[in-house]
């Protein structure tokens, strides 16, 4: 079960990172 | 409990820190002209990518703070699982940068292949035969020993790899600083590798164990009996394990971690594994002279009794049952008073891991064991097949949430318990898996 709680992590992790890509790239090309 | 989830959450703040706060320190000081959005976007995921691959080294170097409120086998399904993440963010980039800037593909007439452009190739061939090789290593019939130390030199070149292009192409990394921050973070990221490789196998080298006895048990399976040398020996929780080091020097690569099986109340630091014959390096283990010197690593783990449980309920399977035996032992020495239900399941009867000794903890403790059997004799009364949620409501009396739960054993058997017990209704934080089979 901490298994399935820790792939929830992953994922949402990933989610983070890529979101906060797009901000950075965002950041470059409107600020 | 609310210490550990404090402590998770430390703990995942820590990481996306570790690899959102360098990202985002690229846009301070002085800053090139913007491209493309997306071409923006997938510089963001190359090293955001980078950083991930870099902390992987961080998730491995076995400090208790990281792995403690997890558990080892949780934060190596972390590492496994997190680094589908980050390879797929590393190779996205070259892909989106040249999908939005196809004219990087032709390189002028007469240029020489620029030095951050093979290093990007080497690094993702590292990173892709790194994943390819983890994830398929049995399939692949690649040697666990041959397997750990390619992934220590596969990880080591795809990260430096990765380092020399970002530091060659240089776009962001035009300040001085910005290249020290990137450079020093990799060097930390192998640091950890230097440090669980060569700072911490000094710490074991000077406290070394002798075997005492082997013992030949029940189910193919031997126990090592480790006596400390010079020194007073660890106090361990029962249920961890520890990395053992048998042939040769704590500073070889592989080591191998198994639970504990003996009681945590043993006075003189003696310790027990109890290991089954697979036919790979456990084939050994048997033939181990008394007076070995050997070397270990420990205690690890979360997966231990001490939470407050009106019983405990013990799940084994196979081999599994060595980090319950720590457990009955000690609570036996402990003269613990509260009932205890071992769920044991085997190939057969005679197949039984310490079943001599589990009947006389028995008599010590409030302890009732059932015995499920693949292949029972004939006439067997008791439980055969697997173990299930309808098994357990026939040898648990409710309500099964107040009861804490231990599992270990075969994956899939994991699987369908854990499935078993959200049936019943038994939340999350009621029980603790170990599954010993990290790679």
């Amino acid at each position: 079960m901490r298994r399935l709680f820790a792939d929830r992590l992953v994922l949402a992790t990933g989610a983070v990172v890529i979101l906060m890509s797009l901000l950075f790239a965002a950041s470059r090309v409107l600020g | 409990m609310r210490r550990y989830t404090v402590h998770g959450a430390v703990w995942i703040g820590v990481y996306l820190l570790f690899i959102l706060a360098p990202l985002f320190a690229l846009l301070t000081g002085s800053l090139p002209d913007a491209r493309g959005f997306w071409t923006e976007f997938s510089v963001a995921i190359g090293y955001s990518g980078l950083a991930m691959m870099g902390l992987q080294f961080g998730l491995t170097a076995r400090f208790r703070y990281v792995t403690d409120p997890w558990g080892e086998d949780v934060i190596y399904h972390f590492h496994r699982q997190i680094s589908l993440i980050a390879v797929g963010l590393v190779v996205a980039h070259p892909l989106i940068m040249f999908a939005a800037q196809p004219q990087l593909l032709v390189l002028p007439e007469g240029a020489d292949v620029p030095l951050g452009a093979v290093a990007a190739v080497v690094s993702i061939g590292a990173l892709i035969t790194l994943v390819v090789t983890a994830l398929w290593r049995a399939e692949l019939k690649i040697r666990y020993e041959t397997w750990h130390l390619s992934h220590i030199v596969l990880a080591v070149v795809a990260v430096t790899g990765g380092l020399v292009h970002m530091v060659g192409w240089g776009f962001y990394l035009a300040d001085p600083w910005k290249r020290a921050l990137w450079i020093g973070l990799t060097i930390f990221w192998i640091g950890l590798l230097l440090y669980v490789r060569f700072v911490k196998p000094l710490f074991v080298l000077r406290r070394p164990y002798r075997v005492a006895e082997v013992r030949r048990e029940r189910g193919n399976s031997s126990t090592l009996v480790m006596k400390p040398e010079g020194h007073a020996g660890f106090r361990f929780r029962p249920g961890q394990f520890g990395w053992l080091a048998l042939w040769g020097s704590p500073f070889r690569i592989t080591g191998h971690p198994f639970s504990f099986s003996s009681s945590a109340e043993a006075a003189d630091g003696r310790v027990e594994m109890t290991i089954r014959n697979l036919g790979d390096f456990t084939s050994t283990i048997a033939s181990v002279p008394v007076g070995q010197r050997i070397y270990l690593d420990g205690p690890y783990g979360a997966f231990t009794i001490g939470n407050p449980a009106d019983m405990h309920v013990l799940i084994a399977g196979g081999v599994g049952v060595t980090p319950m035996m720590s457990m009955l032992r000690t609570l036996a020495d402990r003269g613990d008073a509260r009932p205890v239900i071992l769920f044991y399941g085997s190939k057969d009867w005679d197949a039984i891991t310490f079943r001599e000794e589990l009947e006389l903890l028995e008599a010590r403790l409030k302890l009732t064991v059932v015995h499920v059997l693949a292949n029972p004799p004939a006439p067997w009364a008791g439980e055969q097949g697997y173990i299930d949620a309808e098994l357990f409501k026939r040898h648990l009396p409710p309500p099964y949430a107040d009861h804490e739960y231990f599992i270990c054993g075969p994956g899939p058997m994991m699987d369908s318990i854990e499935q078993a017990l959200r049936e019943l209704g038994v939340p999350m934080s009621k029980y603790h898996s170990e599954r010993y089979r990290f790679v």
